[in-house]
C-alpha cells in the first residue's frame, strides 16, 4: 500500500521487547481516552475537565484512593489467580466462586473461634487473622481444584466447570448469610454476622495489609515461572501439553496444581473485600457486585499476556478508573454506566492494539521513479 | 484456448516450461532463477534437499503462489496461474503428500469432487466406469465405493492420482510418492507411473531423499541446492552417489559400516504386550522382544502398524492391555515417563514439531525438556538456566545446529535442524536405552546420515537402541536385528546379517514367512 510517497506494508514481529510492549499498551490507553472523550462531549462536558476529574478522584483525592487501592488489591489477586492456570494453557473463569469459598472460608473458622457470639469478642489476631487467611486460600483451593481434577482427570472443559461452580458459590454464600443460614447477621438484613474489631486486619493509614500479600504473589509468581522448576513445568504444559507429557510432566499434576494455586489466591481475594476493606468487615449484602468485579482479573491477565508484573500497573489503572468513571458520572450529572463504558472502550483498545505485538508497520519513502531505472533480468 | 493447445502437444514436445522463477519470502530467496523444461511422456525428477525450495516452485507451478519474477510457459505459451483452478483447466495435476481428501466420502465422490462435469446430478455409474477405464489402463487396483479412510496410505496416493487423472492432468507433479509407500507398493506405482508416462503424460516427481527411486524411472534429473538448480542431468548419466553429492554439495557416505559391538544383557524386555489405538483397536497383538545393550533393534513396517503405539508405550505416554515392559529387568509397565527419564531411558519422538520440541520455547528452554527434572540442573526447586545456556551452546556447536544461537525459537528452526537439536538432547544424557522413533523420516540426505551416524555412535557407547523406521534401507543398514511389523504383529526377527531385502520388504506388507518359502 502506498500513501503518498511512501509505502507502508506490515511485518511479522520476530521478538518483542519489554519496552515496546508497555509502549504498545500506553499508546492504547491513549487511543481509548481520546476515543472515549466523545462520549463527554456528546453529553456536553469538556473531556479534558472529565479526565481531570476521573484522575484527580482516583489519584490524588483522600476518598478516592483507597477506594482505589482496595479495588487495586483486589483486581491484583483476581488476575494472579487466572495468569496462573492461563500460563499452563487452562481457562480459570472462577475467580468469582473461588472468592466466595475463600470468604465462607475465613468467616467459618471466625464462627469457629468464636467470632460470631458477640461484636466486641476478643480475639487475638496474631491466631485469627493467619487462620482466616489459610481458611480462604483453601476454601478457594477446593473449589479451583474442582475444575483441575475434572479437566487433567476427564478432559472435561474448565471453562465450563468454573463457570457453573460460580453458580453455585454464588447460591452457597447466599444459603449461609440470608435468614437461617448459619453466618447470618443477628439482625437480618440479608448479609452475614460482623466482624469483630478485635480482628480487624492490620492497616497502613487507611490501607489495609494485604497489599503486601498481592504485590508480594505478583513477585513471587514472576519469580516461580522464570527460575523454578514448576514454573518450567506449567510454562511447557501451556505451550504444549503433548510436548509437555513426553517431557514427564504430568498433565493431571499441572491442571490441579495451577486451579488450586489459583483458586487459594482468589480466595485471598475473599478474604480481602469482606475482612480487610475498613468499612465493610463482612460479607456484604452486595457480594455479587464483587464477584462480577473479578472478571476483571481475566481482561487484566489478558492484556498482561500472563506477566504478573505487568499485571501491576494494568490493575491499578483499571481500579483507578472504575472508581473514577462512577464518581465523574455522579459528578457531572452524566447517566448510569460511564465507569463501565470507559472500561470497555480500554479493553477493546488495549485488545486491538495485541496487534502490535506480531506484527509491525514499515514506512518505507519510494525513490523518485528515474527513467534510467529499467526492469532487471 | 490453451487447452486446444494442449491437446496438440505430442510426446517428445515441451509442456510445461519455468523460466527464470524466482521467489523471496522475507530474508529468504526461496527460488532463484529456476529455469526447467518438461517434455510429454518424459518422468522428470525435481530433486532437493529440505529448504532448497522444492515445495516453494511445486507451489508456484499449481498456482498457490505467484512468483516475483519469471514466466511459466504451457505449450510455449506464458500463461498466469492466479490460483490452483487455473493450474487444473491448463492439464497440471498435483498429488500432495499431505493428502487433500474428505476421509468420510468414497472414492468415486472424491475424484468427482469439483469436477466441472460433475454438474448438479452426478452420473455416478457413467463417471464410475470412465474411473475404472482409467484404472485398467495404468494397473490401479482400487475400491471405488470404498471410504476413503479405510484406505492405506497408497491407496489414498491413488485416489489423488485418478483425481488429477480424470480432470485431464497433462502434467502431474506428485510430492514425495513414495513416502509411505511398502515396497511391493512402491513397485507397483512405478509401473503405473511408467505407463502413464508411456500415455505422454508429462511425470514431475519431487523427491528429497529417495535417490534409488530417482534412479529406476525417472528419464532426467535437476537438482536444487538453496533455490538455485544446480544440475540438469539425464538419469542414465548419474549414480547415487553422484546425485547426492549434486544434492549436498558434497560427498556423502551412503553404507554407513555396522559397527561391530559385543552385545551385552538385555536392557529392555518386552512380554507379550497387547494394546489398544486410540480408536479402540487392538494395535499391538502379543509382542515379545528385547534389546540389548550395544544392539541396534529395527522395526521395519509402514506408519500405522502400531509402531507408534508401541514407542508410546515404551516411553511411558500410553497405557498397556496386556503384557509386561522390564528395564534392566525391574517392571516398569506402569512407570510414569518422568522416572522412565530418571532411569536412562530416552524417547526420540516421532512428531518433532507437535511432541519433541515446543516452538515459543528458545532453544535452551527446549533443551530444558529433558533437563529440568535433572539434579545438575535444578536445585531446591530452581531451574540452572545459566548451565543450561552453556549446555545448549556446546550441543548447538557439537551438533552441527544451524541456529542463529541459544535465543531462537525452536519453530524458526528447520526439520533437520530440529532434529538435530532433539538428538543432541537425548543423547547428551548418555541413555542406556534409546527409541528412536522415525529418526530420519522427512530429513534430507546430509541430515539423515548424521543422525544415523550419532546412533551408530551411541550404539558404540553401549546403547541398546530401539529403531523404528518406514525406511527399509535404513533399518537394513543399521540394525543388528530386524523385526518387520505388520498390523500390530513381528511377522519374523531375523539377525541383521542373515536379512534378505525382498523378504523383509514382503513381510513389512503382510506376508508370512512360511509363505515367502514356499
Amino acid at each position: 500500500m502506498t500513501i503518498g510517497s511512501y509505502s507502508v506494508r506490515l511485518e511479522k514481529r520476530t521478538l518483542l521487547r519489554s519496552w515496546e510492549a508497555a509502549l504498545i499498551s500506553i499508546l492504547a490507553i491513549v487511543l481509548a481516552l481520546v476515543l472515549f472523550s466523545l462520549i463527554f462531549i456528546l453529553a456536553g462536558i469538556n473531556p479534558l475537565v472529565a479526565y481531570q476529574e476521573i484522575f484527580s478522584y482516583a489519584f490524588a483525592n483522600r476518598f478516592g484512593l483507597p477506594l482505589v487501592i482496595n479495588r487495586f488489591i483486589f483486581l491484583l489477586l483476581c488476575t494472579s489467580a487466572f495468569i496462573i492456570p492461563y500460563r499452563a494453557g487452562l481457562w480459570n473463569i472462577g475467580m468469582t466462586g473461588q472468592l466466595y469459598m475463600g470468604s465462607l472460608g475465613a468467616f467459618g473458622v471466625l464462627m469457629a473461634l468464636g467470632g460470631k457470639e458477640s461484636i466486641s469478642a476478643e480475639l487475638n489476631p496474631f491466631v485469627l487473622i493467619p487462620l482466616m487467611l489459610v481458611a480462604a486460600a483453601i476454601g478457594g483451593a477446593v473449589i479451583g481444584a474442582i475444575a483441575g481434577v475434572l479437566k487433567g482427570r476427564f478432559n472435561i472443559n474448565e471453562i465450563v466447570v468454573t463457570m457453573i461452580l460460580n453458580f453455585i458459590a454464588y447460591w452457597l454464600v447466599a444459603y449461609m448469610i440470608k435468614e437461617g443460614g448459619a453466618f447470618m447477621n443477628p439482625g437480618g438484613r440479608g448479609e452475614s454476622f460482623e466482624l469483630p474489631p478485635s480482628v480487624y486486619a492490620p492497616l497502613l493509614g487507611d490501607i489495609p495489609f494485604t497489599i503486601f500479600l498481592a504485590l508480594g504473589l505478583a513477585l513471587l509468581l514472576y519469580f516461580v515461572f522464570a527460575k523454578t522448576r514448576l514454573g518450567y513445568e506449567i510454562k511447557a504444559h501451556g505451550h504444549s501439553p503433548a510436548a509437555a507429557r513426553y517431557s514427564g510432566i504430568s498433565p493431571l499434576g499441572i491442571s490441579f496444581l495451577t486451579f488450586a494455586l489459583g483458586g487459594a489466591i482468589a480466595g485471598l481475594a475473599g478474604y480481602h473485600y469482606f475482612a480487610a476493606v475498613p468499612g465493610v468487615y463482612k460479607i456484604a449484602r452486595n457480594y455479587g457486585y464483587f464477584g462480577d468485579l473479578a472478571f476483571y482479573g481475566i481482561i487484566c491477565g489478558l492484556i498482561s499476556q500472563g506477566n504478573p508484573l505487568a499485571a501491576i500497573p494494568i490493575t491499578l489503572l483499571f481500579g483507578g478508573l472504575s472508581v473514577g468513571g462512577r464518581f465523574v458520572q455522579g459528578k457531572l450529572h452524566m447517566s448510569f454506566g460511564v465507569d463501565y463504558a470507559l472500561l470497555g472502550v480500554l479493553m477493546i483498545s488495549l485488545v486491538a492494539f495485541q496487534f502490535f505485538y506480531r506484527y509491525r508497520i514499515i514506512w518505507t519513502k519510494i525513490a523518485k521513479e528515474s527513467p534510467d531505472v529499467g526492469v532487471s533480468g | 484456448m490453451q487447452r486446444e493447445l494442449l491437446e496438440q502437444i505430442e510426446r517428445g514436445e515441451t509442456v510445461l516450461e519455468a523460466r527464470g522463477i524466482t521467489k523471496t519470502f522475507p530474508g529468504v530467496l526461496a527460488n532463484d532463477g529456476i529455469d526447467f523444461a518438461i517434455k510429454a511422456g518424459e518422468i522428470h525428477a525435481i530433486l532437493g534437499e529440505n529448504g532448497a525450495g522444492k515445495t516453494t516452485l511445486m507451489n508456484i507451478l499449481f498456482g498457490l503462489y505467484q512468483p516475483d519474477e519469471g514466466q511459466i510457459l504451457i505449450g510455449g505459451q506464458p500463461v498466469q496461474f492466479r490460483s490452483p483452478l487455473d493450474a487444473i483447466d491448463l492439464g497440471i495435476g498435483m498429488v500432495h503428500q499431505n493428502r487433500k481428501l474428505v476421509l468420510a466420502h468414497t472414492v468415486i465422490e472424491n475424484i468427482i469432487l469439483g469436477h466441472p462435469n460433475a454438474g448438479t446430478i452426478m452420473n455416478l455409474r457413467r463417471t464410475g466406469a470412465e474411473i475404472e477405464e482409467l484404472c485398467q489402463r495404468y494397473g490401479f487396483s482400487l475400491d471405488l465405493k470404498a471410504k476413503v479412510w479405510q484406505l492405506s496410505e497408497g491407496e489414498k496416493q491413488v485416489v489423488e492420482i485418478l483425481k488429477a487423472l480424470y480432470r485431464g492432468a497433462k502434467v502431474l507433479i506428485l510430492d514425495e510418492p513414495t513416502s509411505a509407500l511398502a515396497p511391493p507398493e512402491t513397485k507397483k506405482l512405478l509401473g503405473s507411473i511408467e505407463a502413464m508416462a508411456r500415455d505422454e503424460l508429462a511425470i514431475v516427481p519431487f523427491i528429497t531423499h529417495k535417490l534409488p527411486i530417482v534412479l529406476g524411472i525417472s528419464d532426467r534429473v535437476t537438482v536444487l541446492r538453496n533455490g538455485r538448480v544446480t544440475a540438469r542431468l539425464r538419469t542414465a548419466d548419474v549414480t547415487e552417489k553422484s546425485l547426492a553429492k549434486e544434492m549436498v554439495g558434497r560427498e556423502v557416505i551412503f553404507r554407513l559400516e555396522r559397527a561391530r559391538v559385543e552385545a551385552g544383557a538385555p536392557v529392555l524386555r518386552v512380554e507379550n504386550l497387547n494394546a489398544r489405538s486410540d480408536k479402540g483397536f487392538l494395535a499391538l497383538k502379543d509382542i515379545s522382544f528385547s534389546v540389548r545393550e550395544g544392539e541396534i533393534f529395527g522395526i521395519a513396517g509402514i506408519s500405522g502398524n502400531g509402531q507408534q503405539e508401541l514407542a508410546e508405550i515404551l516411553a511411558g505416554l500410553r497405557k498397556v492391555e496386556g503384557g509386561q515392559v522390564l528395564f534392566d529387568e525391574s517392571d516398569i509397565t506402569s512407570s510414569t515417563a518422568l522416572k522412565r527419564w530418571h532411569m536412562g531411558m530416552g524417547y526420540i519422538p516421532s512428531e518433532r514439531v507437535a511432541v519433541g520440541s515446543i516452538g515459543d520455547f528458545s532453544l535452551t528452554e527446549n533443551v530444558a525438556m529433558n533437563y529440568y527434572f535433572d539434579r545438575d540442573f535444578c536445585r531446591r526447586g530452581l531451574v540452572d538456566y545459566g548451565k543450561l545456556r552453556r549446555l545448549t551452546e556446546e550441543l548447538i556447536s557439537e551438533y552441527d545446529v544451524a541456529a542463529p544461537g541459544h535465543e531462537t525459537k525452536a519453530k524458526n528452526l528447520s526439520g533437520g535442524n530440529l532434529q538435530k537439536l532433539i538428538l543432541a538432547r537425548v543423547l547428551s544424557r548418555k541413555p542406556r536405552l534409546i527409541i528412536a522413533n522415525l529418526p530420519t523420516q522427512g530429513l534430507d540426505v546430509g541430515a539423515t546420515e548424521f543422525v544415523r551416524n550419532k546412533l551408530m555412535e551411541a550404539k558404540k557407547e553401549k546403547a541398546g537402541i530401539l529403531l523404528i523406521s518406514e525406511d527399509l534401507d535404513e533399518v537394513l543398514s543399521l540394525s543388528d536385528r530386524v523385526a518387520p511389523i505388520y498390523e500390530g504383529e513381528f511377522m519374523d526377527i531375523i539377525p541383521g546379517d542373515e536379512v534378505q531385502r525382498e523378504s523383509v520388504g514382503a513381510m513389512m506388507a503382510g506376508s508370512r514367512p512360511e509363505e515367502l518359502q514356499t
